[in-house]
């Protein structure tokens, strides 16, 4: 009896040490990839990074001198311009633009307003090559000249990451308004409106073993149906469309496993009063399915989040931000493909992983304000805690 | 009293499948009454009342012969389940309030009917719960979840919430059974105040509460209906033997 007592006891105290080092392998293992991420990532997180282009944009842009202003602030103010300079590395740098600045309104070569911004580097005054200034007053003597209009080459330097914060936001917000209803819509016909028996368990087989299907082969189908058959080309929509077929199979599984939750008292309660079947799911089925539709929401975005593959050839790679949803100019690079990107083609692992800290806090930002939305709906209908 | 019949039940068979739940019931069942149904569990009973306002439509399998009607009108025939869902209430064995307020549940009904103005909601729902002995104890958390009070006040909250949308007939499916002994004799009372202006039908276990509150008790065994007489006479003086074992309770 003695014997047997501590050789469970053994036993018991054996389990549990496992189950610790299992606990402790996993935390450890996710604090190890987490530190690394933030050590070599968060040096390379500041103001430029976060909302810069990423490429260095030039532009040849016509201004208006302000004749009048004869104020001489400082050595590095230039009046008819209403503008400080300097010069960092060899580049005439653009300090600081005054409110009245006639550099404001500035115009491109299409007649465009084009607002002249601080951290600017000019580059030419009209035919003078300012790359190889030595000294400011250099660039000073050249825009201050006679005329009364300059035309000036300015680079904007890119470096950031804002094109791809917005291609991915993007992306996420396309590929949930056009993949939720379908697969809520789906998840309330099989879980509502569909007859059990075997084409049920067919579709509903059919659908679990899509949810496994690795995305690469979505992608495929993508870059062949949408940029290719329907002429997209690489485009945001394109990109959006084929995200959104991957995640039909999640949102529906997820959606129907919360409906079959929702007590079937409900139902009967809202038939005993009269109600239609489209009435009673409207009104009460789905409010209480609610907290399950966001997780297929939050499960989603973690997806979209995190996908390259089904992307890089459906949204293409570029770095910039989509001039339209799809055609020529929608191509958009999200976070997640750049990351890939500078890995596979420029080895820049520290850009890597600033962008992969960005997607770190992008991701957990997303969950809260999903868990609020639903938080504030519950209080809403009474069921919140 | 025979020409206040509301419901007239003739030669009702019903079927799950093969199963032959319901034989050959004929019942009148009068107006502004409590007619109690019991026997043993599986006797029919509840699946009788189901089928007065169609609540069986909904389950897979199920044939229905005979024919049942309200008012000289044949349910199956010259109604539609939706509209003959608001003149049959029903009131449900657990009380299963919605996952929302208490207003908006009493207000669930006279919604989905199309009623949207906020004062005469206002006005319904005080009198459905008023109706339904229950206005004290909500009208300062109107705005709280139906699903915060007790099982006994959600069960009256169930019955505002049917009485909201003006019903002519109540079915109530062992209202009580849920509930503690405070809690049931509230609602009995409740059921006898209620009779003054609705018809009531209620499936019991409880013979107690059959006889302290019904009219007209029917007693069904196997899907038959054995004994349907007033509620004095099947319990001090059945006239089939099977009554008088089950109610004396030698079986059940």
């Amino acid at each position: 009896m003695t014997s047997n007592r501590s050789s469970r006891k053994i036993k018991d105290n054996i389990a549990k040490i496992l189950i610790y080092i299992a606990t402790s392998i996993t935390i450890l293992t996710l604090l190890v990839i987490l530190g690394f991420v933030f050590y070599r990532g968060l040096p390379g997180i500041n103001r430029e990074f976060l909302t810069r282009m990423w490429d260095d944009k030039t532009t040849i842009v016509t201004v208006e001198k302000d004749i009048n202003n004869l104020e001489n602030k400082s050595l590095n103010y230039v009046p008819s311009l209403g503008i400080y300079i300097d010069l960092q590395d060899g580049n005439v740098v653009i300090t600081g633009v005054e409110k009245k600045s006639p550099a404001l309104n500035a115009l491109n070569k299409k007649g465009e307003i084009y607002r002249i911004k601080k951290s600017d580097i000019i580059e030419r005054v009209k035919k003078i090559d300012l790359r190889e200034a030595t000294s400011l007053d250099e660039a000073i003597t050249a825009i201050e000249g006679e005329d009364t209009s300059l035309d000036l080459k300015i680079r904007r330097p890119g470096g950031g990451i804002l094109p791809m914060v917005i291609s991915t936001l993007l992306i996420i917000v396309i590929t949930l308004v056009v993949a939720l209803p379908i697969g809520v819509g789906a998840a309330i016909y099989l879980n509502e409106y569909a007859r059990p028996g075997k084409v049920l368990r067919v579709i509903r087989f059919a659908i679990q073993n899509l949810a496994g299907i690795p995305s690469i082969i979505y992608g495929l189908f993508g870059m062949l149906f949408f940029v290719q058959f329907l002429k997209m080309q690489y485009s945001v929509l394109a990109g959006s469309l084929t995200l959104s077929i991957m995640l039909l199979p999640t949102i529906i599984s997820t959606t129907e496993e919360t409906l079959k939750e929702v007590p079937n008292s409900y139902r009967q309660g809202s038939y005993g009063l009269g109600a239609t079947k489209i009435q009673t799911i409207t009104r009460v089925i789905l409010p209480s399915a609610l907290p399950g539709i966001l997780v297929a929401i939050i499960l989603s975005i973690g997806r979209i989040v995190g996908e390259s593959a089904a992307l890089i050839w459906t949204a293409g790679t570029v770095a910039q931000v989509p001039r339209a949803l799809f055609g020529s100019g929608a191509a958009a690079a999200t976070l997640t493909t750049k990351m890939f990107w500078e890995i596979q083609e420029a080895s820049n692992i520290d850009t890597a992983t600033s962008i992969a800290v960005v997607l770190i806090v992008l991701v957990v930002l997303l969950n809260l304000f999903s868990k609020l939305i639903t938080n504030k709906f519950l209080k809403r209908t009474g069921t919140g805690k | 009293m025979n020409n206040n019949s509301k419901f007239s039940v003739e030669d009702l068979d019903l079927f799950y499948g093969d199963f032959q739940a319901l034989k050959k019931i004929n019942m009148e069942i009068q107006e502004k009454e409590i007619t109690a149904l019991i026997g043993p569990s599986g006797c029919g009973k509840s699946t009788f009342l189901k089928t007065l306002n169609r609540m069986n439509d909904l389950v897979e399998g199920v044939t229905i012969k005979g024919k049942i009607s309200l008012d000289g009108k044949d349910i199956f025939k010259e109604m539609d389940a939706i509209s003959l869902r608001t003149r049959v209430g029903m009131v449900f064995q657990q009380p299963n309030p919605f996952p929302m307020s208490i207003y908006d549940n009493v207000a669930y009904g006279p919604r989905i009917h199309g009623i949207t103005k906020k004062s005469v909601l206002d006005e319904i729902v005080e009198r459905s719960l008023r109706q339904a002995a229950i206005w004290d104890e909500v009208k300062d958390k109107l705005k709280k979840s139906a699903l915060a009070i007790s099982g006994g006040q959600q069960q009256r909250l169930c019955i505002a919430r049917t009485l909201a949308i003006e019903p002519e007939v109540i079915l109530m499916d062992e209202p009580t059974s849920a509930l503690d002994p405070i809690s049931t004799l509230k609602i009995e009372d409740l059921a006898v105040e209620l009779k003054k202006d609705y018809t009531i039908i209620m499936v019991t276990h409880n013979m107690q509460q059959a006889a302290r509150i019904s009219d007209k008790t029917a007693f069904f065994l196997v899907g038959e209906v054995v004994e349907f007489d007033s509620t004095e006479n099947i319990f001090n003086n059945p006239k089939d033997i099977r009554t008088e074992e089950y109610i004396t309770g030698r079986f059940g």
